[in-house]
């Protein structure tokens, strides 16, 4: 399903790339204000992936924190070419596929996310049909494993291609397309039988 | 909701990151029909579904389609009822980042303040953003790099070289510019900050789009050297 929650391939538009830009080039250069424009303006959409990827607030949040501190750190060698954005997106996902891999493994069942209803509904028995998938899905999320959980939801959730996909997490394409189809195996089971 | 163990799911060796069976998947999972599962997602996959009568003939492959789309749907409804991020979550987390960033500055090296037998100094990354923020105050140009050294890489305590990088708008031609700039540059080292500029390079790295006038003309890559050395 392409195109789900497509963030990845929105451009920006030309003036706000420059401006971006320039943020990145003196952030790198130890200007911290600049460096505090930049985690304003990412840090919505960077902690909406950890969400997705850990389905966790406080360990999203952690996560992200930590992202940004990396990439405080790591900044001075950015490649002026690249994609800021696309750079933040690689750190994130690869704090929280860290961060997936060192959960005890009974912790898994239980960390479910708690997701706060939201506050106005058109239908309120569409609502629950909706709340009910969405939540026999994130039930079922929890099981797959570290590698197939950060895959998938890139796939899916994100709507990066298999390459972006490789690139981001620093396996082949291969092995994503492996990923992405055994978390589609499990995952379809899994709904089929809260079906 | 009762739910089977992932077969998948490496039980003590989370960290292995070669996990052989990932790359062999083709082989397994092959549907009554003879079809393998992967391909017939990967045909759905692709929108190439209805390019194979068998696909939408064959009840196996349909029911496995069917499956995909099925949670295709569930996907689609979790991301359209995601709560999104409240706006003081992000900045919260950004105030907190940003505690962490200030514990660890990168201020850059020493630079000399007023005469050498002074023995004050400034740090180059508060210099440097003294210098932007009086090139962003000019029209029609914004600041990006600013690196300020000693000029004589020898002597510590000397005049400085500023090397500053721009993007300009086409208001005005490059070259009286990169000049306004310059001046400009002279001016706030000598008389705001209190350091000895000996050499003062602006290169034009790009060219700042007009946002009023959206014009989409493709000079975005233009890149002009303008006035080596030459201090005020």
């Amino acid at each position: 399903m392409p195109g789900n929650g497509n963030q990845m391939t929105e451009r920006a538009p030309e003036g706000v790339r420059s401006d971006e830009a320039l943020l990145v080039v003196r952030a790198g250069e130890g200007d911290e204000e600049a460096f505090e424009v930049l985690v304003r303006r990412h840090s919505p959409a960077m902690l909406q992936l950890a969400m997705r990827f850990l389905g966790d607030r406080a360990d999203a949040e952690d996560a992200v924190q930590d992202a940004f501190v990396s990439a405080w750190r790591k900044l001075p060698e950015f490649r002026r070419d690249a994609s800021f954005h696309t750079w933040l997106h690689r750190i994130v996902t690869n704090r929280c596929l860290n961060r997936l891999r060192s959960r005890r493994p009974a912790a898994d069942l239980d960390s479910v996310p708690e997701q706060a209803a939201p506050e106005h509904q058109a239908s309120p028995a569409r609502a629950v049909e909706s709340r009910a998938a969405a939540d026999a899905l994130a039930a079922a999320m929890a099981g797959l494993s570290p590698e197939q959980r950060v895959c998938w939801v890139l796939r899916e959730m994100q709507g990066l291609s298999y390459e972006s996909i490789a690139d981001t997490v620093g396996i082949s394409l291969q092995a994503v397309r492996g990923r992405v189809f055994r978390a589609r195996r499990y995952l379809t089971e899994a709904m089929s039988a809260w079906r | 909701m009762a739910m089977s163990a992932n077969p998948d799911r490496p039980e003590e060796s989370r960290s292995q990151e070669i996990q052989p069976e990932e790359s062999r998947y083709e082989e397994e999972e092959r549907l009554a029909c003879g079809r393998l599962l992967s391909d017939v997602w990967d045909a759905w996959d692709a929108g190439r579904t209805a390019d194979d009568p068998h696909l939408t003939a064959c009840p196996h492959c349909s029911a496995a389609s069917a499956e995909l789309t099925g949670l295709g749907d569930a996907v689609r409804r979790t991301c359209a009822e995601e709560p999104g991020v409240p706006e003081a979550t992000a900045a919260a987390v950004t105030a907190r980042v940003m505690d962490l960033v200030r514990l660890e500055l990168r201020p850059g090296r020493p630079l000399p303040l007023g005469e050498p037998e002074e023995d004050h100094w400034i740090v180059e990354a508060a210099a440097a953003r003294l210098l932007r923020a009086a090139v962003d105050a000019l029209p029609g140009v914004r600041a990006g790099s600013c690196r300020i050294a000693p000029l004589d890489p020898a002597d510590p305590t000397g005049p400085v070289h500023v090397r500053v990088e721009v993007v300009a708008s086409l208001d005005r031609s490059l070259p009286d510019l990169a000049d306004a700039v310059r001046a400009r540059i002279a001016e706030v080292t000598d008389r705001d900050i209190g350091i000895r500029l000996g050499a003062a390079d602006v290169l034009v790295v790009d060219i700042l789009d007009d946002e009023e006038e959206d014009e989409e003309d493709e000079d975005g890559d233009a890149y002009g050297r303008h006035g080596t050395g030459g201090a005020a």
